[in-house]
């Protein structure tokens, strides 16, 4: 004979409040959504606001003379253009010398220290370094390279540039060499090839849009830096490009014309700041694009 | 338990030299007793091997003859991959994973450290379970294992592509193309791709584990023919999880089980009248 | 089609040149090399903030820590005002960020039409692209005048007549000062506890949002009781890696921090936070002087700082670092 065990039933279910709690939670949750909407709606609405204002302030100064004069004294009818060379200079250089770098730190966490202490403690040395404060990498490289060697220079701006991007292609060289398949790599060493060239002829190559739109996001990242230029490359108002003295970039030509009391210094940094925007979005959708045609 | 009755065998005989099937048993053609051929070309001799301390294989004792094709066979995680990757040392790569006794072949021990690792995967190569073209052109595929080795020149170098492809079956699929990328091949044909990229550094030996099992049947005939034709000129080992497979392609089987090699022997003895009961149980489905 | 030359397979002389090691052992030790530049990299900041701002430490002791002096005059400098500006506009900025960026998370995940989720999210990250100067410039022109003219006369009029926490809302709405460099800092942060906390909301197994939704629970329930609670450690991690970016940020607060090494009672007063006042200090700075020292000597307390928070926050995230 079997016992049966009945439900306690306990008091019955009372609809009123049921329904009662179910418009309270129901008002709950509405309330929450509103609040989230105006959330987004918010962050959506500083983005247009920072957009709307560098275009409409940026165009409104915008003109040749931007592009083709040289940084000259207030009413002078200067423009930018040896910002802008300065700039391109020190980030190219910066990029060509921390890629290679990030890519060999990158591959060595992928391919040779994956678990190691020795490789976990690189791989956290370097996430620290990706979100270190700049201006403190700016007043590395001036104890560095400034203080003994006597002066502001263009080589000390692209060390410190180049500080910045290392750690962002490290990243991004270690994730995409780790989602490559390890049968890929047994079937390059199974035909008798050295682990370098297994790295560096499929490996690599197999990664390369990946890492390319990790270098493009550097790239983004170094083009808009100001802090760290302060205390290295200094900014310079001529048109002088030599690297082994202060050297002018955008962000820092931006900066002081902008804290200055010259109207047409300010307008001359809307101009500037529409152009290192422009330039880091396009780069950033560049880059994404990259990465879906690459998938 | 009992073996299938003789009534159940349709004896027929042909050539052996032809190697066609000659026998069927369960409905899988089997070959016939083709005399094996008497010159080993690697003889593995009390191997064991490790992953870390557990002991996946056990006093391994084992022939590979010359020019003919090895079937291995067994449930999952008998060992038959390992043992196979044992052979062109492919262990390396893995820290943990180490092999002791002897892997002979022209009498070098070839797992010991002294011999020289990269040449070892020139002499004996691999085609895997899953199709891995190289993220290259079709041509950059299979000259890419050739220049690891040898120094050709262009016309060379051209005549080799076309050579390795050609015994892959797939020039004519792909002569029109062959500056094109290797990714854009269907599933068979990328795998006659690597069976083309093994095939162009001349290796002695050719391993081949579960080459078809990410196939589809059409496919999977194709590589089987391959093997087929490949034989006269390779020694072949191949690992499949498919009975049917290593009765159709295997000239002497090798059936594995727990890290042992239970039982060797002729095809057509292995799946007519295996001696051992384990093999017995395998093959008739008793376990997989 | 007539077969090509057909090639021995097994020559036994074959004209193989043999393979040499020494390509591996340059290549490891080569990207071994890189690995280990990077720690010295590190250990060379440490080091070089030390060594910069010991003559500051050895002048002025421990108590140059909360010292709130700074008279570039007299010599006597202390890190007070700095590290109050610091931490308390990065505190802030936080206080304001997370909910938001909470917001658009959860909208981004529960309530987002699929079509609009990649351009909205876009969007957002886009925030996050933006160099910290154009917020600078942004905060200076735009919202400064904004917060004068309209926001902070409002909160006066409100918040300051509150008991208790009324004084931080008072004082004339100039505009700039320590709470409008924690906004800008805010609406940079934003975007990225933003995006980590829709990475990680996710990541959540669909398992468990179904099996709460199959007892009838709201959207805001699931959230409340099962993502939040998944998530939580990683959701703090994102909320400590955006206070380390807030901790360090230089150029989004010099412009509207307002420059006063003082600390005001209220948060609407000028203040500066260790960035801001390198930044706008050194210019000023002989080589080789004790103002230079301090400087450098803060830079080396401002480390110390973002690498705790940074290290946290790595800590806490690192069951996603495995994806």
């Amino acid at each position: 004979m079997s016992a049966t065990t009945e439900i306690p039933l306990g008091p019955v279910k009372d609809p009123a409040i049921a329904a009662a709690l179910g418009r309270r939670r129901k008002r709950s949750d509405a309330l929450v959504r509103t609040l989230s909407l105006i959330a987004t709606a918010i962050g959506l609405v500083f983005l247009a606001s920072i957009l709307v204002t560098l275009f409409l302030k940026g165009f409104g100064a915008m003109n040749l003379s931007v592009f083709t004069h040289v940084t000259k004294p207030p009413g002078s009818d200067g423009g930018l253009l040896n910002a802008i060379i300065g700039s391109l200079i020190q980030v190219s250089l910066a990029t060509v010398i921390g890629t290679p770098i990030g890519m060999l730190v990158g591959t060595y966490l992928a391919e040779y220290a994956r678990g190691s202490t020795f490789g976990n403690i690189v791989r956290f040395v370097s996430d620290i370094l990706l979100s270190a404060p700049s201006i403190l990498i700016g007043l590395f490289v001036y104890q560095l390279m400034v203080l003994p060697f006597g002066g502001f220079s263009g080589w000390a701006g692209v060390v410190a540039l180049a500080i910045i991007i290392i750690p962002i292609v490290v990243r991004t060289t270690e994730d995409m060499l780790t989602l490559i398949p390890n049968t890929l790599r047994e079937a390059v060493i199974g035909l008798g090839s050295p682990k370098w060239k297994m790295i560096v002829l499929v490996c690599w190559r197999s990664a390369m849009s990946g890492i390319i739109t990790g270098v493009l996001l550097g790239i983004a990242r170094i083009a808009g830096e100001t802090a760290p230029l302060l205390f290295t490359s200094l900014g310079n108002n001529a048109a002088q490009y030599a690297l082994n003295a202060p050297m002018p970039s955008l962000p820092i030509t931006i900066y002081s014309y902008a804290g200055s009391p010259f109207q047409d210094w300010i307008e001359l940094a809307w101009a500037g700041a529409l152009i290192i925007t422009l330039a880091v979005l396009l780069l950033n959708v560049l880059a994404r694009s990259l990465l879906r045609s690459g998938k | 338990m009992t073996p299938p009755s003789e009534s159940a065998m349709d004896q027929q005989s042909t050539a052996p030299a032809a190697g066609k099937a000659t026998g069927s048993f369960g409905g899988m053609e089997v070959r016939s007793n083709a005399a094996l051929n008497q010159d080993i070309r690697v003889q593995v001799r009390n191997l064991d091997f490790y992953y870390g301390a557990n002991k996946a294989l056990k006093s391994i004792n084992f022939d590979l003859p010359e020019r003919q094709v090895t079937g291995m066979i067994g449930p999952s995680g008998c060992g038959k991959s390992t043992l196979l990757r044992v052979l062109n040392r492919m262990y390396s790569l893995y820290p943990g994973q180490r092999a002791t006794g002897e892997v002979l072949m022209d009498g070098q021990n070839i797992i010991d450290d002294a011999v020289d690792i990269n040449s070892l995967r020139a002499k004996i190569g691999m085609v895997f379970q899953k199709p891995t073209p190289f993220p290259m052109t079709i041509y950059e595929n299979i000259a890419f294992g050739i220049r690891l080795h040898e120094k050709l020149s262009k016309s060379a170098m051209d005549e080799r592509v076309e050579w390795a492809l050609s015994r892959a079956a797939l020039w004519g699929e792909v002569k029109d193309r062959l500056n094109t990328s290797a990714m854009g091949l269907s599933g068979g044909q990328q795998q006659r791709l690597c069976i083309a990229r093994t095939i162009a550094v001349r290796p002695e030996v050719i391993l081949f584990d579960e080459p078809t099992s990410a196939l589809d049947p059409i496919s999977t005939l194709k590589v089987e023919e391959l093997i087929d034709e490949l034989k006269r000129d390779f020694t072949i080992a191949i690992v499949t999880h498919n009975m049917q497979q290593a009765a159709r392609c295997a000239d002497q089987v090798a059936f594995f089980y727990l890290g042992e090699m239970i039982e060797i022997a002729p095809a057509a003895e292995l799946f007519t009248a295996p001696k051992e009961a384990k093999t017995q149980e395998y093959i008739t489905g008793r376990f997989g | 089609m007539q077969q090509a030359v057909t090639f021995p397979a097994s020559p036994t002389a074959i004209d193989r040149r043999p393979v040499s090691s020494l390509g591996d052992t340059i290549f490891s030790g080569a990207c071994t090399a890189a690995g280990a530049f990077v720690l010295l990299l590190l250990g060379g900041i440490i080091i070089e903030l030390f060594l910069g701002g010991l003559p500051a430490f050895r002048q002025f002791g421990v108590p140059f820590i909360w010292s709130t002096e700074w008279d570039p005059v007299k010599e006597v400098f202390g890190a007070g005002v700095s590290i109050y500006g610091t931490i308390v506009t990065a505190v802030l900025a936080i206080v304001l960020a997370v909910p938001v960026a909470f917001g658009v998370a959860f909208f981004l995940t529960e309530l987002c039409p699929p079509a609009l989720r990649r351009p909205i999210g876009t969007a957002v990250e886009l925030l996050a692209a933006v160099p910290s100067i154009i917020y600078g410039m942004w905060g200076f022109f735009v919202i400064a005048p904004l917060m004068s003219q309209h926001v902070q006369p409002v909160m006066i009029d409100t918040l300051g007549e509150l008991p208790l926490i009324g004084a931080l809302f008072q004082g004339p709405p100039f505009g700039t000062g320590i709470f409008t460099a924690a906004l800008i800092l805010a609406i940079m942060i934003l975007p990225f506890i933003a995006a980590t906390m829709r990475d990680v909301f996710d990541q959540v197994p669909p398992v468990f949002k179904e099996s709460a939704y199959g007892l009838g629970s709201t959207t805001w329930e699931v959230m409340k009781g099962v993502v939040l609670p998944y998530t939580r450690i990683s959701v703090a991690g994102g909320i400590m890696l955006g206070l380390g970016r807030a901790l360090g940020e230089t150029m989004a607060v010099t412009f509207v921090i307002g420059n006063a090494n003082r600390i005001s009672s209220s948060l609407f007063g000028p203040g500066n936070t260790i960035a801001s006042v390198v930044a706008l200090e050194f210019g000023e700075s002989e080589t080789g002087s004790l103002k230079l020292s301090a400087l450098l000597a803060l830079g080396f307390i401002l480390f110390v700082l973002s690498f705790i928070v940074l290290a946290t926050s790595r800590y806490l995230l690192r069951s996603r670092l495995k994806h």
